[in-house]
């Protein structure tokens, strides 16, 4: 079973969340799908055994040949591809290595090499969590690369905790495209709200059940609880806004190992998601 | 004109906030919200709509034609988002990229690429300035296509107003739309946190503004939540010639203001208000146009 922690707004507490959920649980795996700011191993402090680069393809382009590339830079959709006269202009970070200037290309003269774009670190947390983290390349924009090749790790068997990128955009939305479940982390804040509201819209049309957590429950306002309450929505839990949790998440301590009493509520939500959510 | 864009790597540091009161206190600029997916900057204002575009982004292989079952599509596609082509061909979506490279290889003509309006962009008037804005359709591509076409917009309308300052609002993270959001800035100002996370991201990120070669400021949020982490910060920058622009104080009174849709700078009490008014007046020389 596949449970995503996602967000529309970012730095609500995805990472302490789905943290909590794996450290309270166990025996499970932990994929920390926010491959451009992967920050759940500073809490589960995995050891990490395995390292697997990730690469993509990209082409270069023989132009000693004399060749014309002038059909790949039209073919080229993301515009990664420009000839001037015998010149030909290539912008790596358009590229997404769909190979497309090879089959239109003059025979023989567009090579492919790899290139790496990040990497996929993988090891073992305490209580027996399975951790894998993405780490996208700085500079580099391929963020769905990482996360794919993340898809091919994932034990279908165990319970699986994904921590996902922030947004509604194609990242979150590939993050959570397999899930049976979806706890939506945010803040009683306009932007908390609005984000909220975003999320909930993208999770609807993909037919994915979700639950919502408010976090640093006590700022801000009452209108996510009143959102929620209107809309039927679940809330599964409210964390207080505490500066004892706040200083220790400052430390790479999760709200678990601060107050282990969390653990019961975090066990709890995921008794009611396998009992009567999915 | 100048150009200065506010980044953070991790979320939830205080971007928007510290944007919007930016707004508030500059002159004869244009701020744009480079957050296509989750944009929160015209919260904090009455957006009176100027203007409003359709986004023609990306596009989606569909199966249009009669399919043959030959299955070279699914062979060639590199992002496994065709399957079942020997038999049932079924495209999904959410891995298709758009290449066109199943469109090209297939020999009957059965697949077409189709392009979808994938969200809208605005120009606003929000009483302080002009905002341009944007709305990406949820889970759509393309958000750097649609963050290049809203800058571009915005230094339309700088040149045609004479606006001297441009300010924009980053998304988290660091990729695709951070630096679409970067590209040729004069300024990036990093915003973080004392946090483990905050640490990691605010590197990462100051990573992404170095490859593009922008000169950043880097003001730590909340600094003393963890002052040890503060001064780990501070240190980083020190040694990587970083400009250290600010320190914020926790305040329980930003949310409240938030909420009330109040400007924290406006008050005198509070810390965190003060501070972001020094942190406007420590950038605002270098976004002067000479």
């Amino acid at each position: 079973m596949i449970i995503s922690v996602a967000s529309g707004k970012g730095g609500t507490g995805k990472t302490t969340v789905a943290v909590s959920l794996a450290m309270a649980r166990g025996y499970c795996n932990f994929m920390d799908y926010d491959v451009e700011a992967p920050n759940a191993s500073f809490f589960l402090k995995p050891d990490i055994k395995n390292e697997q680069t990730v690469t993509m393809k990209q082409p270069y382009f023989l132009t000693e040949t004399g060749a014309d590339f002038k059909k790949c830079a039209e073919f080229c959709h993301f515009n990664a591809v420009a000839v001037a006269g015998k010149e030909v202009i290539f912008f790596p970070e358009l590229c997404h290595g769909c190979g497309g200037c090879l089959l239109v290309g003059p025979e023989g003269s567009v090579m492919e090499k790899d290139v790496e774009v990040g990497k996929i670190r993988k090891g073992k947390a305490d209580p027996g969590i399975s951790f894998f983290m993405g780490d996208l390349k700085p500079g580099y924009m391929r963020t769905i690369t990482i996360q794919s090749e993340m898809d091919k790790l994932i034990e279908h068997d165990k319970i699986v905790i994904i921590d996902c990128p922030p947004g509604t955009s194609c990242p979150m939305v590939f993050s959570l495209k397999d899930s049976d479940y979806c706890v939506l982390v945010t803040e009683p804040t306009p932007y908390g709200l609005n984000d909220l509201d975003l999320s909930i819209e993208v999770l609807k049309s993909m037919k994915i059940p979700y639950g919502v957590i408010i976090n640093r429950d006590g700022i801000g306002d009452g209108k996510v609880e009143e959102y929620c309450n209107k809309n039927n929505i679940k809330i599964l839990l409210k964390i207080p806004n505490d500066m004892g949790i706040a200083r220790n998440y400052s430390r790479g301590v999760s709200l678990v190992e601060y107050d282990n009493s969390w653990a019961g509520k975090f066990n709890k939500i995921l008794d009611f998601i396998e009992k009567e959510a999915v | 004109m100048k150009q200065i864009t506010i980044i953070s790597g991790k979320g939830g540091t205080g971007k928007t906030t510290i944007a919007s009161n930016f707004i508030k206190l500059a002159s004869n600029h244009i701020a744009v919200d480079c957050d296509v997916d989750a944009s929160n900057l015209h919260i904090m204002f009455e957006p009176e709509l100027r203007k409003k575009e359709e986004f023609i982004g990306g596009a989606v292989a569909r199966v249009t034609g009669d399919c043959i079952n030959c299955g070279k599509c699914e062979e060639a596609c590199r992002f496994d988002a065709i399957s079942g082509s020997k038999t049932d061909i079924k495209i999904d979506l959410i891995r298709c990229e758009g290449c066109g490279v199943c469109e090209y290889v297939c020999p009957v003509s059965a697949i077409e690429l189709e392009s979808d309006c994938q969200g809208n962009y605005f120009v606003s008037d929000i009483g302080y300035c002009t905002l341009v804005h944007a709305r990406l359709k949820p889970g759509a591509e393309n958000s750097g296509l649609l963050i290049t076409r809203i800058r571009n917009l915005a230094e339309d309308l700088a040149i045609n107003n004479g606006n001297d300052l441009i300010l924009i609002d980053g998304a988290p993270g660091i990729g695709c739309p951070v630096i679409s959001s970067l590209a040729g800035v004069d300024y990036a100002l990093i915003i973080t946190e004392p946090t483990v996370s905050g640490i990691s991201d605010f590197k990462r990120v100051y990573e992404v503004a170095k490859f593009l070669d922008i000169k950043a400021f880097v003001c730590v949020n909340k600094y003393d939540l963890n002052v040890e982490n503060t001064e780990k910060i501070e240190d980083f920058c020190l040694k990587n010639d970083i400009r250290l622009a600010g320190r914020i104080p926790y305040d329980d009174r930003v949310p409240l203001y938030l909420s009330n849709r109040k400007f924290i700078t406006e008050d005198a009490e509070s810390g965190a208000g003060r501070e972001i008014i020094n942190l406007w007046k420590t950038l605002s020389p270098y976004l002067k146009t000479s």
